[in-house]
This record gives structure tokens, sequence and C-alpha cells, in this order.
């Protein structure tokens, strides 16, 4: 093993974890919200990767183009979800956790269904971008581009949010609202709107990482399932709730993959991934920056 | 006369039964009805939905009246059943052996098939043939390839193709003619996915290549549907063997490629174990970084110049499909036929004459749709003359490159 192979690993790890990430952002800053676990997380991220897809392959739009158009239009998404059905789930009166998960999971199926059904089960790819299948060479170690302008997009994204949570209004309405619900409606602020605009925002960041993915990675309806298990293991690792945790788990399970494929067998990368997990449960249960 | 209420009843029972009697008769000859296990949904739906299309133009072919040099083409039905037409039933088991066996066992109990076909997964193959088995019932793979599957010491199983081990001679072959030829081919890096059909088809290469002389520079054992390939292509790179030889299915043949690309590696060539590298979608997605690339396969188009009924049929399959038939549908549709020929034969839809009638199955090559030299099953059930071809993609198709009896073109070494 050499060093430029060490290299050549940590880098493309730091690389798919600042995008594991943004994709697993969404996921916390749902849960952080309003203690609900969506299931149909990689499902969206699916429908971002079949409208990146659809932008290109009708529209000739290059990915990098189309991902505001997608963030844009999963946020409207992600906000009617929310008004249709996330909200009646939350109403239940008996056992309301498993009807929001059993909503959410069904909501996953139906998704996925609907997706092989309109866009028959064939794998699509964005055959020609800019990024697409272009590398940056740097004293023998590859960065690929996507990955490279995703891993700044990701950053961008966590910095944008930073700024949207501690300096904007609707920021600190989101945190009063997930501080205490009944208390914010006292002085005015709708819940139902604070929540809406928590899953569309949720959504749209999942729809900037499923557009960057789109130029790299192969889209099929299950594409969202294996990166959606990746989210759920980054969220936890970084605390439930806690956005910021999803950008450092993110990062911990990018370059935790990439150091068990160099000691282990590649088959067995994700190994590590879930060990690590194993050990933040039994030392820290509550995620590296969770505050539960 | 007076007509009584019981002559009434009697002459109405009469007339039912009249009525039913013919009827009652034809419904055990009318239908003949055959099981179909795939991958209808989940990362290989698209392989289960071209097999159905395959699989409904063999049975198109067998139901209808066509001229035709294959078995049962002629006349419509089964004519050793009176003529009975041929049904199909589809069962997804979304590449889950579990589910599979599940499905099995539904399409036997419920729905009453009287064979089954499938699986694509080699992993399902295993799960579904223990259960047809238990049950008496004939199973056939049509495109699994995993040569642990017929050496089980089952009874009911039955495979027209070629496994792993032939495909994996078809290369060395290949590779040992190459080298004679004067190219230096010396070591080679094996890829492969985790379930029965990568690690079957990397152990049949790593001896092999033990056997006939070839370094193993690197043997590496990824995960299926892996959300990153770059620690493994990065290996690959680091061993940079002059043949690259894969068995991935089709979303990680995908990724391996764009990886590739990513991490600047460009092997000298890459023979493949068909799978994904068989598939129009991994063409369509990198088609244009795989320029010359090499695969395994059972079935070639070029043999339509000689034997004009693959073209009829291949331009049956493509007004269903909108694709040319290819490794895997060729495979599906050829089984159909093959199993129908012995339900045909059996003159019954009993199981173990079913067996039977296949496992007395002579059929020439010339009546099929594959280079093979004919079918006959051995006393496991696999055909051993089932002869594999290497293809190349040139130019946006696959010619064929080997063996030399079949072969169309000069093979290009190395790939662009």
């Amino acid at each position: 093993m050499t060093t430029e192979t060490i290299i050549q690993s940590l880098a493309s790890g730091l690389l798919m974890g600042l995008l594991y990430g943004l994709i697993a952002v969404g996921l916390a800053l749902i849960f952080g919200l309003m203690d609900v676990v969506n299931f149909a997380h990689g499902e969206f991220l699916m429908i971002a990767m079949y409208a990146t897809f659809f932008l290109f392959a009708f529209f000739a739009i290059d990915p990098l183009l189309s991902a505001p158009l997608v963030a844009a239009a999963l946020f409207v998404f992600g906000a009617l979800i929310y008004l249709l059905i996330v909200r009646f789930a939350m109403r239940a009166k008996a056992n309301a956790g498993m009807v929001q998960i059993f909503a959410t999971f069904g909501l996953a199926i139906v998704m996925r269904g609907l997706a092989q059904l309109l866009f028959t089960p064939d794998y699509r790819s964005v055959t020609h971008s800019w990024l697409g299948g272009k590398t940056v060479s740097i004293a023998g170690i590859f960065l690929p581009e996507p990955q490279l302008v995703g891993a700044l997009v990701s950053i961008a994204a966590f910095a944008g949010l930073y700024f949207f949570i501690n300096r904007t209004d609707f920021g600190r309405a989101l945190e009063a609202t997930r501080e205490d619900p009944g208390a914010v409606a006292l002085v005015g602020i709708d819940k139902n709107r604070v929540f809406a605009l928590g899953w569309g925002l949720g959504a749209a960041l999942v729809g900037l990482s499923g557009a960057i993915m789109a130029v790299f990675f192969y889209i099929y309806p299950d594409v969202g399932a294996s990166f959606a298990l990746i989210a759920y293991v980054t969220v936890a690792l970084g605390g439930f709730g806690s956005v910021f945790g999803a950008f450092a788990g993110g990062i911990v399970v990018g370059l935790v993959e990439a150091t068990t494929a160099l000691v282990l067998p590649p088959s067995l990368k994700s190994v590590g991934i879930y060990a690590v997990y194993l050990l933040v449960v039994f030392i820290r249960p509550r995620g590296l920056f969770g505050s539960m | 006369m007076t007509i009584t209420r019981r002559d009434v009843l009697l002459g109405a029972t009469a007339t039912a039964t009249a009525a039913l009697m013919p009827l009652a008769a034809r419904a055990q000859t009318s239908e003949v009805v055959i099981g179909l296990t795939y991958p209808l949904s989940g990362a290989n739906a698209q392989i289960g939905v071209d097999a159905q299309r395959a699989f409904e133009t063999a049975v198109d072919i067998i139901n209808k009246d066509f001229e035709l040099d294959l078995p049962l083409a002629k006349g419509e039905g089964l004519p050793g059943l009176g003529g009975a037409k041929i049904r199909l039933v589809f069962a997804d088991h979304q590449g889950d052996p579990q589910k599979g066996r599940a499905e099995a066992e539904r399409l036997i109990t419920q729905e009453k098939v009287c064979a089954v076909l499938g699986t694509y997964q080699s992993a399902v193959a295993v799960t579904v043939s223990q259960i047809c088995e238990r049950y008496q019932i004939p199973f056939m793979s049509a495109d699994n390839s995993s040569p642990s599957l017929h050496r089980r010491g089952l009874k009911y199983y039955f495979r027209a193709s070629p496994h792993d081990e032939m495909f994996s001679a078809a290369m060395f072959d290949f590779l040992d003619a190459m080298k004679r030829k004067g190219t230096k081919i010396e070591s080679l890096a094996l890829f492969h996915e985790d379930t029965i059909f990568g690690t079957d088809s990397s152990n049949a290469q790593l001896k092999l290549a033990a056997e006939r002389g070839y370094k193993v520079a690197a043997d590496i054992k990824y995960r299926a549907n892996s959300p990153s390939l770059s620690a493994e292509v990065q290996q690959l790179k680091a061993a940079n063997a002059d043949v690259l030889m894969p068995s991935s299915y089709t979303t990680d043949g995908i990724l391996l490629i764009k990886t590739m690309g990513e991490l600047g590696y460009k092997p000298n060539s890459i023979v493949a174990q068909a799978a994904g590298f068989s598939e129009k979608a991994f063409y369509d997605a990198v088609g244009d970084k795989v320029e010359g690339v090499i695969t395994r396969g059972s079935f070639s188009l070029d043999l339509a110049a000689k034997r004009p009924m693959v073209g009829k049929i291949n331009d049956m399959f493509k007004a269903k499909s909108g694709k040319d038939l290819n490794d895997n549908t060729s495979r599906e549709f050829m089984t159909m036929i093959i199993m129908a020929d012995a339900i045909n034969r059996a003159k019954s839809t009993d199981g173990e004459k079913i067996r039977d009638a296949l496992a007395a199955t002579e059929m020439p090559g010339e009546q099929t749709i594959m280079p093979w030299k004919r079918v006959k099953f051995d006393e496991m059930g696999q055909n051993n003359d089932a002869d594999p071809v290497l293809l190349q993609y040139v130019g946006g198709k696959f010619v064929t490159i080997s063996p030399a009896q079949a072969a169309v073109a000069e093979p290009i070494w190395p790939m662009k």
C-alpha cells in the first residue's frame, strides 16, 4: 500500500462523505423539527434524479443548471407531502409514532411502484454533461469533477443552511417550533406552515444532491434504497435532529468506508460504517452532535 | 303425454351434462400452464420485463402457426396434447431467494403450473429449484449460469445453456489463442459481485488461470449495488493487470466503467462474464467508454446470416420489446421452446413425465437460434453441447470474434 493509494482513498472518501452529508441533511432537518423519520427519503432522492434525467433528456438542460430547478420542484413536492399526508398522519390519537412510520413507509412503496410504472424499471443515465467523466488530477491523485462539485455544493448548502437557521426569522421560527410547538402557537406562528416549509427545505436539499448524483450514478426506481440506508446511519451517527451532525456524520461515513476498503476486502467496506455506528450507540447514544 | 317435474329435471340435468362434457374434456388439454419467476421489481426489474417479452415471443410461435425450422413452430399449440395452448404465469421474486421460494410454491400449489422457468439471479434459482424438486415439477434455468446449480443432485433440474465454467473456459481459450498470436497477456484482474453468480464465476476463473499459467494480479469481490466503487477501482488500478474480467450485473457494471473513467484507469482489454455487459441499458449509459469490450455470450445475431430464422425471430422480439435479442433474452426464448417440446413429447402435464421427456431431449443445433451443437442433457440436467461465443462491442454493435468456427471478425486488441 503506497502513500498515494492512502491519499487517494481519503480524498475519494471525503468527497463521497460530503455528498452523503448533503443527502442525509434533509432527513435530519425533518426529524429535528417534528420527530418524524421520513422513510421515503431515498425515494425523494430517486424522484430528484429522475427529474434531472428528464430535464436532460427532453430539454438538454445540464444537471448543473437544472439543480436549482430540481431543488425548487422538490421543495414544492416536500411541502405538499407534508400538507397532504404527514399532517394527517400526525393527528393520530393512538400509536402516533407507528402511524407516521407507516405513512412515510407506504409513501416510499407507492413512489417506487409509480416510478416503475411510469418510467419503466430500465436504467437511465445522463450520458453527456459538463462534468460527467471529467477528472482533476493532482500529483497522481484523481478527483472526479462531479464529486468535487458535489462536495463544494454540499459545503455551500451547509453554510447557507447555517446562515438560514441562525440569522433569519424563519430559521428562528423553525428552531422555536422545534423547541416547543405549543408555545409558538401563542406568539402567532403557524405550526403547519413552519412544518410544511421544513419538509420543503428538507426535500429541496435532497433535490440538490439528486441532481448532482445524476451526473455520475445510474438512475432506476430503486436507486434510493442504498443511499437512504447510508443516510439513516449518517443521521444517527451525527445525532438525530442535528443538521450539522449530518454534515459531520457524512464525512465520517465517507472516510470510514474508504479506509475500511483499504484494510478489509471491499465487499466488507460497509462493515466499518456499522462498526463505528455501533460504537457511537454504545458510547454516545444520542450521536456525535445530538442534543436529546 | 304429461310432463312431470321429474322429467324436466332429468332433461335439464342431461342437457347440462352434455353441454359440460366437452368443456371438461377440453379443460384437461386446452391449456398448459408454465410458471416463470423473474425480478419484476427491484434493481433488476428491467431484466424481468425483457424476459417476459422473450417468453411471450416463444409462446406466440408455439401457439400460432409459423413457417420456421423450430420445434412446435408449425401448427398451433402442442400437437401431443391435442393442440393445447401454452399460458404463462409470471411471478416477481425481486431478486430475493426467499421471495423466490415463496413464489415458486405459490406457482405450483395455486396456479398449478406444470413447469417452472427462471430466474436470472443464480442465488434465486437455488431456492426455486429446491421447491420444484420437492413438488416434482421440472425447473429449467433459462439464464442462470452458476456451475454449482446442476451439481446438487436434483432430479428435476435442467439447464440448456452453458454455465460459467464453460463460459470461462471459452474466455481462456480465447486468451490462449491471442497469446499464441503474440499478444502480451500475463496478468488478469478479477472483479466480481458477492452473490453466487460472482463468486462461482471468479472461482471458475481462478482455477482456469492457475491451470493455464496466468497471474491473477487482483481478485476483488465487491458488494452488489454499492453506492460507490472508487475503493475497488483504485485496487484494480494499482494491480494494473493486462485484462480486466468483471462479473457484474447492470448497475454495478455502469458504475464500474464510470468510476474507472474518473480514476483514470484503462486496462488493455475487458473480457466480461456477460450479465450487465450484455444489456442495452449498460451500453446506453457507458457505451462510448467501452468501445472494444469483449463479453462472453450464448447468442450472436451474426448467426442470422447463416440461419435466417434467427433474424426473423429477432424481428418478432424487437417488435415487442424495442430491443435486439441478447445473451439473456435469447436463452429465455430458447428455454421456453425446449420446455414446450418436452411437454409435447410427454403428452402430459404430469411433472414426472415431463421430466423424463426432458431427459430424453435431443435437439440438433440447427433447430435452435443458438450457436450450439445440440441440446442434450447429461444425468445432472446440464447440456454440455451448448458452445459459448465471445462477442466484441465495435461501433455500437456486437461482432462474434471467437471461437474460430463462429467468428466473423478479428478481435481488436487492445480495446480503444
